[in-house]
């Protein structure tokens, strides 16, 4: 045998910087060379850190692709994490989005729909009910909650990715709700759109302020505007296929932003 | 000092579940003895912040936990809790199951998350199940997964509800072992009365929500010696006898019987006579 593979050439082919055919030369010359097998084992001297990098490679959890994009877009892996588990907790994630969906379904057969839309108040409260739903569904399923309840993760925080774990597969359903049966009427949308749209500001207020600041601030927006709609006699239009596009647009905006402070704020600290 | 409760109380309706209390928690490993219904889990409920007592003060490590909610949140940061049951969703891994919790306790980096969680699997001897979902795990497996779940972090304060519940006997000591090694305050309740002696620096015994004895396991131990016997009748007026392996019947209290011999008491055998002092009171 005329020759052997050096150290930086086995350096280069474990980083994967050999060009094929040397590759595939050292690949055959391995085969039938004894020396080098022996040569490449003592490159790697620590072989338990090795394992322990190949362990941690496997059973590193694979997340849907949906979740893959989202952290690629930049959304908190943390986030995603909780609203991952918010899915996985099956039945309370069921019962929860089934309690929208039927929030959504009574709204739209209640007797509220009067000709100049809904009444000042419903609105107001409306986009509250999914989210009270959602929690209130998680407190009495969640086989966690005696440990989750101790963690110091924002209880507000956990209940808003749990909404938007809920919302984003009720705001389908109540669509296909519809269509089947056209019947509904177009109220049932009021809410889960500005349900998720108020849930997905606060999750973004919480970067620079406390909980409770928070709330009553996306609190005190949502108040202003349902009261400058009933002033303009605006209200009905929120029902309206517009009005719901503009939720609808209003949540993907919302989104945008929160991915972009996150962002911002993650480089931030990095730079730190 | 890792964590105090001061006066503390909590009713549920027209029931005591626990008369005010007064503790002091230092580091060390504390055994909880008591039967059921003695309010062992309402006071590590209320000591784990996931009950709010109807009366009193609880604090760890400096933070109140009946306080503010950022003193709550600070004193929850150093606190790992094991409830006495914990139900799985079966479709998670052990690993995701964890890397939730660690999220919830805080552990924002990825990458020191993820060795968190596999320091605890090996810490429990779960490393090779990490992948595993929680319907393909044994009920020991489980516990010990629950019992992960409270170590992530290495908390200052560690209270386990009767964590050996399912565990085998190589289990049990397997987590003695791991227990009596760690930092900090460990505070376990537990119907166990060997573990308490192999394993409990201080033994804490609840009755009817009051407690009844705080000490040392040698003091326990010294307030039942001279009273347990053993010899070919039992003892007249024991709290309890039973016929031994040798053949020899084994009275915890009363007056020895003829040809009678005192033998060292167990943890188990003082508990015992702790018990019925308490149910003589009672009734008396």
């Amino acid at each position: 045998m005329s020759w052997h593979v050096d150290e930086p050439t086995w350096r280069r082919y474990a980083d994967g910087r050999l060009d094929p055919v040397a590759e595939a030369a050292v690949e055959q010359h391995v085969t039938s060379c004894p020396q080098c097998r022996g040569a490449a084992r003592a490159l790697v001297r620590d072989v338990e850190s090795l394992w322990r990098a190949v362990h941690a490679e496997i059973t590193r959890p694979r997340r849907p692709w949906p979740y893959r994009i989202l952290a690629r877009l930049g959304v908190p892996e943390t986030d995603l994490v909780v609203v991952g588990a918010a899915r996985d907790l099956l039945l309370s994630w069921s019962v929860a989005v089934g309690a929208a969906v039927l929030c959504a379904v009574v709204t739209a057969m209640a007797p509220v729909h009067l000709p100049g839309g809904p009444p000042a108040l419903f609105l107001v409260l409306a986009p509250l009910v999914p989210m009270l739903a959602v929690v209130a569904t998680y407190d009495a399923t969640d086989p966690f909650r005696e440990v989750t309840g101790t963690t110091p993760f924002s209880k507000l925080r956990l209940a808003l990715l749990r909404t938007v774990a809920a919302l984003t597969a009720a705001v389908p359903l109540t669509v296909a709700v519809a269509l089947v049966v056209p019947a509904l009427h177009g109220y049932f949308a009021i809410w889960l759109l500005p349900g998720l749209a108020l849930t997905v500001a606060t999750l973004i207020l919480l970067t620079w302020l406390t909980a409770r600041i928070a709330s009553a601030v996306v609190g005190a927006g949502w108040l202003v505007a349902a009261a400058a709609a009933a002033g303009t006699g605006g209200i009905g239009a929120v029902a309206t296929a517009a009005g719901q596009a503009g939720f609808a647009l209003a949540v993907a905006v919302l989104g945008l932003v929160l991915v972009h402070l996150t962002n911002s704020r993650h480089a931030r600290r990095v730079a730190r | 000092m890792t964590a105090t409760l001061d006066a503390v109380s909590k009713t549920f309706g027209r029931t005591a579940a626990l008369h005010p209390t007064t503790l002091r928690l230092d580091a060390g490993v504390i055994g909880l003895l008591g039967p059921n219904g003695a309010g062992k889990t309402t006071l590590l409920r209320i000591l784990s912040s996931a009950l709010a007592p109807s009366t009193g003060t609880v604090a760890v490590a400096g933070h109140e936990v009946t306080g503010s909610q950022a003193e709550r949140t600070a004193a929850r940061r150093r606190i790992g809790y094991l409830p006495q049951e914990v139900t799985f969703p079966r479709g998670m891994t052990s690993f995701g199951f964890l890397d939730y919790i660690a999220v919830l306790k805080e552990w924002g980096d990825t990458e020191q998350r993820h060795a968190e969680v596999r320091r605890v699997l090996a810490l429990v001897g779960l490393a090779d199940r990490a992948t595993v979902k929680v319907r393909a795990l044994s009920g020991g497996q489980r516990r010990r997964l629950a019992i992960a779940q409270a170590l992530l972090g290495d908390p200052a304060l560690l209270i386990l509800d009767e964590p050996t519940t399912g565990l085998d006997p190589e289990q049990r000591a397997s987590l003695r072992g791991l227990l009596s090694g760690r930092p900090g305050t460990v505070l376990i309740s537990t119907h166990q009365t060997e573990d308490v002696s192999a394993l409990c620096d201080r033994v804490v015994v609840l009755d009817g929500g009051r407690v009844r004895f705080d000490g040392s396991v040698p003091e326990l131990l010294a307030s039942a010696a001279g009273r347990v016997h053993q010899g070919a009748t039992a003892n007249p007026g024991a709290v309890q006898t039973w016929k031994t392996g040798t053949g020899l019947i084994r009275s915890v209290g009363g007056r020895p019987g003829p040809g009678a011999s005192a033998v060292e008491p167990t943890v188990e055998d003082a508990y015992l006579l702790l018990r019925s002092a308490t149910a003589e009171g009672a009734a008396a």
